[in-house]
Parts: structure tokens; C-alpha cells; sequence
């Protein structure tokens, strides 16, 4: 049994430490590595639903991952563009 | 226990586990949120919040799961896209700038700038109406899209999406007409399939060009 469960435990433990990385982790005063600390999390995730072999919503969530980073990074990057403290 | 005969035992086993580790993490991002002065760490930890939604929905463990968490998805991206949108023009109306939506223009001269976007978009469109349903709409959509921006970050003009909107909005009709014939005639079940399909397959793909529609709209402005 411990095959199956080391990847949702370890799933688990990468989502919660990606969460906690992103709310008070090393330098999240700078909005571009709290975005990537979120990418921690996505790891975790996309483990837990593997264990449960949703295959059809981890190739949507990985897209959908990767769409809403690409929307955070360009929303920072025209934000320091136009001068706004971040 | 009902739960044994419908899922798996194992994923039976670790409801419990997965539902608190959502819960964990909801409260964290909360936490986060709720200390959080600046409007966009605020939206960045929303997307923490939809990585919790989205473990608690899994732990459920049935296909009934797997069709819930497609339209979470979709909400959350929909959701964090609006929003960006929201900061951004506020922002602008502050400092009374403007500016395109898509990404700047810039000239390279190279051959693969040319040749590489038809062919990555053709490949994806393709592929996306071999999976057709909702993923095949992603992913042509995605290939539009992409076609789209190459084609503007090359400084060309793209007049292509006036009538994007039109066919989307009958691919919808198809849809519901699809899912009515399901409750109607139940008989011609493999016709109304069909229609749902290849429906959601153009209205998810079409979808895209809404974005092409908001950025001729900013161009008009001008």
C-alpha cells in the first residue's frame, strides 16, 4: 500500500508547502516569485490527481496552470511597466 | 459503508486525509489574504484558494469529480483573467496611460517567425478536432490564438475575428439543441451527442476570439 499512498502523501505535503511558501515564504515582497511559489503548489496537485486518476482534469489543470501564470506575469510586468509601486 | 461499493476502496481510504488537506490549505491562503495590503497578492492567492477547491472536489474520487473540476477550472481562469483586466484599467484611469492589450510589436527577420506559428497552429487545431468536447475546444482554441498573436506581434493586421463571434454563438445553440434531443428524443441519442460535441468543440475553440474582439475594440478607442 505504501507505493500508492507515497504519492498522495507527498502530493499533500508539496500543497501545503507550496501554500504556506506563497503566503509567507523567502521574498514574496516581490509579486514575480510569489506567482512562481505558487508553481509548488501546482506540483502537489497535479500528484494528488494522479493518485486519483482523473487523467481528463490533469491535462486541463496543467493547461490551465500554465494559462493563468502567463495572465499573472503579464499583469506584473504592465504594472511595473506603468510605474506602479508593486 | 455506501461509499465502498461506488469508488475504489482506496480512494475510499484517503477521503478523509485529501478533504483536510484542502481545508488546510483554504485556511492558509485565507490567512494570507486576510493580512495582505496590496490588491495583487490578493489575486495571487486566489489562485491558492482554487488549488484547495479543486483537491476537495477530487477526493470525491468518481467520474462524477472529474466532470465537476473541468468547470471549476474554467471559472478560475475566467475569474483571474477578469480581475487582471479589472486592476489593470483601474490603474490606467489612475495614471491616464493606455495601452494595447496583446503584446507590443516587434520586428525580427527570421525565417522561423514566418513558417513556425502556421504550422504550430495547424497542428494544434488539427488535434484539438480529433478530441473534439471540451480539451479539443482548448486546444484548437489555443492554436487560433496563437496564430493570432504571432501574426500581431509581427506588426500584420488581423481582421479575422468579425465573424468569430457569430459562429460561436450558433455553436451554443447547437449545444443546447444537443442537449435537448437528449431529454426529448431520447431514441436519437448518437445525433444529439454528436451535436453537443462538435457544439462545445467550436464554442470552447471560438471563445478565444473574444480576445481579438476586446483588443480591436481598444484599437478603435484610440
Amino acid at each position: 500500500m505504501m507505493e500508492s499512498q507515497i504519492w498522495f502523501i507527498s502530493g499533500a505535503f508539496l500543497l501545503i508547502l507550496g501554500s504556506i511558501a506563497t503566503v509567507t515564504g523567502p521574498g514574496v515582497k516581490d509579486p514575480i516569485i510569489r506567482t512562481l511559489n505558487t508553481e509548488v503548489a501546482a506540483v502537489g496537485i497535479s500528484l494528488i490527481l494522479l493518485t486519483y486518476n482523473h487523467t481528463l482534469a490533469l491535462l486541463t489543470y496543467i493547461a490551465a496552470s500554465v494559462i493563468v501564470s502567463m495572465i499573472l506575469l503579464r499583469l506584473i510586468v504592465r504594472l511595473d511597466e506603468m510605474g506602479v509601486e508593486l | 459503508m455506501i461509499a465502498a461499493t461506488f469508488v475504489p476502496e482506496y480512494t475510499a481510504s484517503i477521503f478523509l486525509p485529501a478533504l483536510y488537506v484542502g481545508l488546510i490549505t483554504g485556511f492558509i491562503a485565507l490567512f494570507g489574504i486576510s493580512i495582505q495590503k496590496n490588491d495583487l497578492d490578493v489575486l495571487i492567492l486566489t489562485d491558492i484558494i482554487g488549488l484547495s477547491m479543486l483537491v476537495i472536489v477530487s477526493a470525491v474520487g468518481t467520474d462524477l469529480a472529474e466532470a465537476l473540476i473541468l468547470p471549476g477550472l474554467v471559472v478560475e481562469l475566467a475569474e483571474i483573467m477578469a480581475i487582471s483586466e479589472l486592476l489593470l484599467t483601474r490603474e490606467m484611469r489612475k495614471l491616464e496611460k493606455d495601452g494595447p492589450l496583446l503584446p507590443n510589436t516587434f520586428k525580427l527577420d527570421m525565417e522561423i517567425l514566418n513558417t513556425a506559428p502556421n504550422f504550430i497552429a495547424i497542428i494544434l487545431v488539427l488535434y484539438g478536432v480529433f478530441l473534439t468536447g471540451f480539451t479539443g475546444g482548448a486546444i484548437a482554441g489555443a492554436g487560433i490564438l496563437f496564430y493570432a498573436i504571432s501574426k500581431k506581434s509581427k506588426g500584420l493586421n488581423i481582421n479575422i475575428f468579425d465573424g468569430i463571434a457569430g459562429i460561436s454563438g450558433i455553436a451554443w445553440t447547437l449545444w443546447i439543441i444537443g442537449f435537448l434531443t437528449f431529454f426529448i428524443v431520447p431514441q436519437y441519442w448518437l445525433l444529439s451527442l454528436l451535436l453537443a460535441a462538435f457544439g462545445i468543440l467550436i464554442k470552447v475553440a471560438l471563445k478565444m476570439g473574444l480576445i481579438g474582439i476586446m483588443n480591436r475594440e481598444e484599437i478603435k478607442k484610440e
